[in-house]
């Protein structure tokens, strides 16, 4: 309801009937709107960090632990597309409190970053530039295949093991010292 | 910590026509004062400006009464 109307699209009396419970029920389990919105966000996070970090090394090879990222937030995407729009929508809004973010999923990832700069296995940049070199190209790739479609004329654009491996090898290429 | 000796606590909740922060505060005084209320906040991002209580109560009764001798309409959520 939420990715299809926004965040002022989203009445108590909508959802309720939506979700088949009375709007009191919902106002037990939450405060108000922004509560709501601001549990559901945290929970969604939750369930996104665990599918990040599944089997995924912070020791490992900078290569192999990218390449098992890449994996890992793709599926969670195609699985859960509304999660990936909703989290996105609340980043972007006055609601998202960054103190929220869970702690484990930045130590590893910033051990995993770390460990690889020690290795001399990528160069060292500021957060938000390797943010962008070797997250957002996989994002934006994503959000083509979620959609069907990418640039006017083009065929739908499925993303693939190949393309997945042409695109990371590019971005691991970026990153070589 | 407000006297709530069995320690239960009831969610009550109310449709109203408090709809500005003015209005919030100009009830604040009221509801703050009343020792069966734990917690209470309204909901203003919402169509039916919900009045949420956390009481050591379950009535409905006192709180209607309540705001609307502070002069604006309040009924229980049923719905």
């Amino acid at each position: 309801m939420i990715v299809e109307h926004g965040f002022e699209g989203l009445s108590m009396h909508k959802l309720a009937k939506a979700a088949g419970v009375s709007v009191a029920t919902i106002y037990i389990y939450f405060r108000d709107r922004e509560d709501l919105i601001q549990q559901l966000y945290a929970e969604e996070m939750q369930k996104m960090v665990e599918a990040t970090l599944r089997d995924f090394n912070p020791e490992s090879h900078f290569d192999e632990g990218l390449k098992v990222q890449w994996l890992n937030r793709m599926n969670y995407c195609f699985e859960n597309p509304y999660s990936m729009f909703f989290t996105e929508q609340v980043k972007h809004s006055p609601l998202f409190d960054r103190s929220n973010i869970d702690t484990r999923f930045l130590h590893a990832m910033h051990l995993f970053v770390h460990r690889a700069i020690e290795r001399n296995e990528i160069i060292p940049l500021p957060v938000e530039i390797y943010w962008s070199i070797a997250f957002a190209p996989l994002y934006q790739l994503v959000k083509f295949h979620i959609a069907k479609s990418s640039m006017p004329g083009r065929p739908p654009f499925i993303l693939d093991e190949e393309k997945i491996n042409l695109t990371l090898s590019l971005v691991i290429k970026a990153l070589k010292p | 910590m407000k006297n709530n000796p069995d320690g239960q606590e009831f969610i009550l909740v109310f449709r109203t026509n408090i709809n500005r922060k003015k209005d919030v505060k100009s009830l604040s005084p009221v509801l703050n004062g009343c020792s069966e209320i734990i917690k209470w906040n309204i909901d203003l991002s919402d169509c039916d400006n919900v009045l949420r209580i956390e009481a050591t109560h379950p009535d409905h009764e006192p709180v209607i009464h309540l705001v609307k001798k502070a002069g604006y309409t309040c009924e229980e959520l049923t719905d």
